[in-house]
């Protein structure tokens, strides 16, 4: 019996070695170890034996199976799937794609932007398009017949109520909710009663910021907004302020930026100047701040306004403003 | 508003080498916004001052003849049509390479040398249309050609520099001198000017005009309020006439086309000092008698602009002993304009109250450039100034004219002289640099300003032209000094201030991630669309104009009513997008507008009035080239995942809308959070596609409250699971959902019973359907045999005999 154990296992590898396909393993597994292979077969032959060879003969009949099955299951992993052999099809048909949806663009650079700014600690808020005169107009320091208001076409509601004209009112809500300190960024949809053409939409989106603590000054402002914007262009950038008039800020500034694609030599973007008008900006009127219960004489900040849509048509080179909320997707599959 | 480079000459010297446009820069960097620099000698060039030397008929053309003319170096032969051409009239000659525009029409052409019907033309004898200039010359006739002969002009010399029109002119964004009052004159800008450059600024001079007593000028200010001042006075004996040379440049400038001396007198004066003035023809003003005071309701009156317009009681209107003659502050009055007859006029000048005549003129829609500087609030103390000037131009143009009154003035200025006290601490905090005390001084005090400086305080009172609204706490003083000494002094540093990390809001969170599930995992697109509503598309969808929100100030159709819902707006775009696409997947997340509830949102401080609820809301539509069953199944499956996805417990109940063939309701608990459908297929245009359109929408505002996103782990079950497949012939209405739970209920090891085959036709009994699904069994126990598979299926046919009289196949 252990003669014929130790022949079958070498009959069996010799055999192994010539196999040519999967099918040939898998007859060979069946002929020597299926329940009635030539093993189970021999094994019958276990209670024949002695007592004294039982153990023994038991012990290599064992070791024998093992061995067999390790080396039929190494054989059956080789020859797997070898029927399949050679490809006979075309590899550079294009790949099968999945069904994918896409962002609108201004989605995309509003995120970008906020990741950028909550990296510096401030929060993102919300709050209601439809608004009161008192929070887009009277506590931002534009009181009525104030000539600022001409200056931005408002959508008028029934109630006396208003389409916001921009992010600012934000500014109060959020101040007066959360007090100061405070560090935060109001991304969202505006209204202007405007004409419209591939410059001027009359919705579109902005993003407001604000930062209130203790001895805030105008150097600081340039320097956030500096680090900012070079976050969010992935590049140093450069800026300088100039005068601006916003009547919830005191003093008021337009924040420029350096030209992007000349760095400053002058081209047809920055129209020679070397400059590109980015954001109107400037340290928080005493009035806004009184408005919303905030000491002026303890707390100052700073305020500024990034135009997103603006921000995502320069990124993307975006012609005309009206493809953002156009919801053509000839043009939306493209982001 | 225009800068006139030559004009702010008279009072400022500016930096030698200082080009127009270092000059614009600077302003920009200090003051206000430049939009622009004009170049006025620019269109202008190649154009030179002729003398017409010899003429002779065109030998094929009867209308055209052939000049000689004389540049000064040279002589050139031009062909010229113009019927007022004389031996020796001085001409403007356009030379090969000037712009001019034929006929004063069309484009700007570069002009070239030609052959007229046979004869070379070099150059051409220019009209003053076809040369831009008929602000200054007005065309009597078509075919007449530019009479320089009045001058006393050198042939061959550059018509721009000739004629003084070779100024620089600075476009100033009106918007950024919103706020100043004080800009809006060339004597304001010279100010500026002189601050930003250290350099002296001239007085302005007004000299002391005669007077008489021979008209009784009588003036009486009824509403104080409303009129703070008005200056008046009576010149007799005028003649009019054209406006000398150096006036009319100067308007032209400007901008402002010259139309005789008197007209030209007050606009020059409201363009040099920013105060708007009026003359009224004296002979027209009933007794020489001015009252200001308000209209009645449903008065009229016609503008000098020959417009009737009705008056309300608020309007402050300017009027004799009879009849109104001027809207105050915004245009006198057809009935005692300034005609070519007049002799004797009323000068006014006047201050009114700013939100009066800004409420007024927007309620005409009625904007001067009178209005426009009233309402940014103008110093009362201009008045005086202006009317003493424009009195002085006019006599001295006027030669034979007088001033036949007295100067009288009703003077009810309300604005205080402002005294600030400013700490040197608030300015260099605010600055985040120290700015020496001195540069403060020096600063403020060419600004106007008179600044007294004792132990760290600046004790400062503010101009009278800068006390109007413009300048009142300290740190208005801050933004003087910083501008004037330059924000490119400033150091950026970054704030000192403690680290503090975001708060997360569950809600922009929550839409940030369905964002990218939907477009990214998933293949539906991004819409924006705007607030307002597709009234066609609502109506559609049975929703009453009614209950929307209602823009007041809108006449348009596309904006006035703002979403009560996404969906009409939504399933415009997906319309709009099947002329191009057939498969549409699109989303929306934004506010929608609800009178009917109120929203978190006060209107005010501390008031208990709320605006209305503006919850955000979820939707979505897709319009698919598939059956009505795969369609549905395929939006199902979506909100099935977007659950899992969520962690929400939600459940479905069906509804009944008269847009969808098919729709539910997807609540939390008794919670509504939305509804989804199959939209009735005759709505939307697909043209020839043949198409099936399904439709989700979530208040999403409602939905984050119920978000689970704390997903605890399940141990992994250590038996295996038995499939078995089961196939059925069944009434074709027995619904699913009634037979899955039926077996369900049969043990709980069956962990879930899915269809993968529904048949209906050949080889199906009819009002049959075949239906095949997986049972897959598991007990958290042991290891489960064959045999307990077999028993169950035996149990789950058994079941469904019984209950839907089902066969097993």
């Amino acid at each position: 019996m252990e003669i014929k154990l130790k022949s079958l296992k070498n009959r069996i590898i010799k055999e192994l070695d010539e196999v040519k396909d999967a099918k040939f393993v898998a007859d060979l597994k069946t002929k020597y170890l299926g329940r009635k292979g030539e093993l189970a077969t021999i094994l019958k032959g276990l209670k024949d034996l002695t007592i004294e060879e039982k153990p023994r003969i038991g012990q290599l009949a064992n070791e024998v199976k093992k061995e067999l099955v390790v080396l039929f299951d190494r054989a059956e992993k080789l020859w797997h799937g070898q029927a399949d052999e050679g490809v006979d099809f075309d590899p550079t048909l294009p790949g099968n794609r999945k069904d994918k949806g896409h962002l609108n663009p201004s989605t995309i650079v509003q995120y970008e932007i906020e990741d950028a700014f909550s990296k510096m600690g401030f929060t993102v808020y919300d709050g209601p398009q439809l608004e009161s005169d008192y929070y887009n107009f009277t506590a931002l320091n534009i009181p009525e017949d104030h000539p600022a208001r001409d200056t931005q076409d408002t959508f008028w509601v029934e109630g006396k109520n208003l389409l916001r004209t921009h992010t600012s009112n934000l500014q109060i809500r959020m101040l007066e909710k959360h007090g100061a300190p405070f560090r935060g960024i109001f991304p969202g949809r505006v209204f202007r009663y405007e004409a419209t053409d591939a410059s001027h939409d009359h919705t579109f989106y902005q993003l407001e910021g604000l930062m209130i603590d203790k001895d805030i000054n105008i150097g600081n402002l340039i320097a956030t907004m500096k680090t900012l914007l070079s976050s969010v262009f992935q590049t140093d950038v450069d800026v300088r302020l100039r005068p601006g008039f916003f009547p919830f800020v005191e003093p008021g500034f337009e924040m420029d930026i350096k030209c992007l694609i000349c760095d400053g030599d002058g081209c047809s973007v920055c129209k020679q100047s070397g400059w590109l008008e980015l954001m109107p900006c400037g340290m928080v009127h005493p009035k806004v701040l009184e408005a919303t219960g905030v000491d002026p004489k303890e707390y100052s900040g700073f305020a500024f306004g990034l135009g997103l849509t603006r921000m995502t048509m320069m990124k993307y080179r975006i012609d005309d403003i009206r493809l953002l909320q156009s919801g053509d997707l000839r043009f939306l599959n493209q982001f | 508003m225009y800068l006139s480079v030559n004009w702010i000459k008279d009072w400022v010297k500016l930096p030698k080498d200082l080009t127009p446009k270092q000059l614009a820069n600077d302003l920009t960097m200090s003051t206000v916004e430049v939009e622009e620099v004009i170049d006025q000698a620019d269109s202008l060039k190649g154009i030179v001052v002729g003398k017409i030397k010899e003429i002779t008929k065109h030998p094929k053309a009867d209308r055209l003849q052939v000049c000689s003319v004389s540049l000064g170096d040279r002589e050139e032969q031009i062909v010229c049509g113009g019927v007022n051409l004389t031996t020796g009239m001085l001409v403007a000659v356009a030379t090969i390479g000037s712009r001019v525009r034929w006929h004063g029409e069309g484009d700007w052409v570069t002009l070239e040398q030609v052959k007229i019907r046979g004869v070379q033309s070099v150059g051409m004898i220019a009209a003053a249309s076809e040369i831009g200039l008929t602000n200054l010359f007005p065309v009597k006739s078509e075919k007449d050609i530019l009479d320089l002969s009045k001058f006393n002009l050198k042939v061959g010399e550059n018509l721009a520099s000739a004629l003084g029109l070779d100024d620089f002119i600075i476009d100033i964004d009106n918007k950024s001198i919103n706020h100043r009052p004080d800009l809006w004159g060339q004597y304001g800008l010279a100010r500026e000017i002189a601050a930003i450059y250290r350099t002296k600024l001239k007085d302005y001079v007004v000299s002391n005009i005669s007077l008489k007593d021979e008209v009784k000028l009588k003036v009486s200010v009824r509403d104080k309020e409303k009129c703070f001042r008005y200056l008046g006075l009576v010149i007799k004996n005028i003649k009019i006439q054209a406006s000398p040379w150096w006036l009319q440049t100067r308007l032209q400038a400007v901008g402002i086309r010259p139309i005789n001396n008197i007209v030209d007198v007050t606009n020059f004066v409201m363009y040099e000092l920013g105060q708007p003035m009026h003359a009224f023809d004296a002979k027209q003003v009933d007794k020489n008698q001015i009252e200001i005071k308000t209209a009645k309701k449903g008065e009229k009156f016609i503008s000098l602009d020959g417009t009737k317009r009705k008056l309300s009681e608020d309007y402050l209107m300017i009027a004799d002993s009879k009849k109104y003659i001027a809207l105050a502050g915004i245009m006198g009055g057809q009935n005692s304009e300034i005609n070519s007859d007049t002799t004797d006029i009323i000068l006014e000048s006047a201050n009114f109250k700013a939100a009066n005549v800004r409420r007024t003129s927007t309620a005409l829609g009625l904007r001067s450039e009178s209005s426009t500087r009233f309402e940014k609030s103008l110093d009362p103390e201009l008045a005086e100034q202006a009317i003493k000037k424009a009195s002085e131009l006019i006599l001295e143009i006027s030669k034979e004219s007088y001033v036949a009154s007295k100067l009288i003035d009703v003077n009810n200025n309300p604005f205080e002289t402002i005294n600030l006290k400013v700490e040197e601490k608030l300015i260099n905090d605010r600055f985040g640099v120290d700015v020496p005390q001195k540069d403060i001084q020096d600063i403020l005090t060419r600004l106007q300003f008179e600044v007294k400086y004792k132990a760290g305080i600046f004790d400062i009172k503010v101009p009278s032209f800068r006390a109007t609204k413009d300048i009142s706490i300290p740190e208005d003083i801050v933004e003087e000094v910083a501008r004037i000494y330059g924000y490119d002094n400033i150091q950026a540093i970054l704030p000192k201030v403690s680290i503090q990390s975001p708060i997360i809001d569950v809600a922009l969170k929550a839409s940030r991630d369905i964002r990218y599930w939907l477009s990214q995992a998933h293949s539906y697109s991004e819409v924006y669309t705007y607030p307002f509503t597709n009234i066609a598309w609502a109506e559609k969808l049975g929703f009453d104009t009614k209950d929307f929100i209602k823009v007041t100030n809108s006449f348009t159709p596309e904006l006035q009513y703002l979403n009560l819902s996404l969906l009409p707006n939504l399933l415009t775009k997906a319309e709009e997008n099947l002329r191009f696409f057939d498969q549409i997947n699109i989303f929306e997340l934004d506010r929608v507008f609800d009178k009917s509830a109120n929203s978190i949102y006060a209107v005010s401080h501390g008031k208990k009035k709320y605006l209305p609820l503006q919850d955000k809301y979820l939707t979505g539509v897709s319009v698919v080239n598939l059956s009505a069953q795969e369609a549905f199944l395929q939006t199902k499956g979506l909100l099935e995942n977007l659950q899992d996805y969520l962690g929400i417990d939600w459940t479905l109940e069906a509804t009944e809308l008269s847009y969808s063939k098919l729709a539910y309701v997807i609540k939390h608990q008794d919670v509504v959070l939305g509804h989804y459908g199959l939209l009735n297929k005759e709505l939307l245009d697909s043209g020839t596609k043949s198409v099936q359109t399904t439709w989700w929408e979530f208040n999403f505002s409602v939905l984050v409250k119920y978000l689970n996103r704390n997903k605890v782990y399940q141990s992994i079950s250590k038996f295996p699971s038995i499939i078995r497949d089961v196939a059925i012939l069944i009434d074709e209405d027995v619904q699913w959902t009634d037979l899955s739970v039926e077996i369900y209920k049969l043990s709980n090891i069956i962990v879930s019973v899915e269809p993968f085959d529904v048949f209906m036709g050949k080889g199906v009994p009819a009002g049959q359907k075949s239906l095949a699904f997986h049972v897959e069994l598991r007990s958290p126990e042991k290891t489960l045999e064959s045999e307990d598979a077999d028993v169950l299926v035996k149990e789950i046919t058994g079941v469904l005999k019984k209950k839907f009289k089902a066969v097993q196949r």
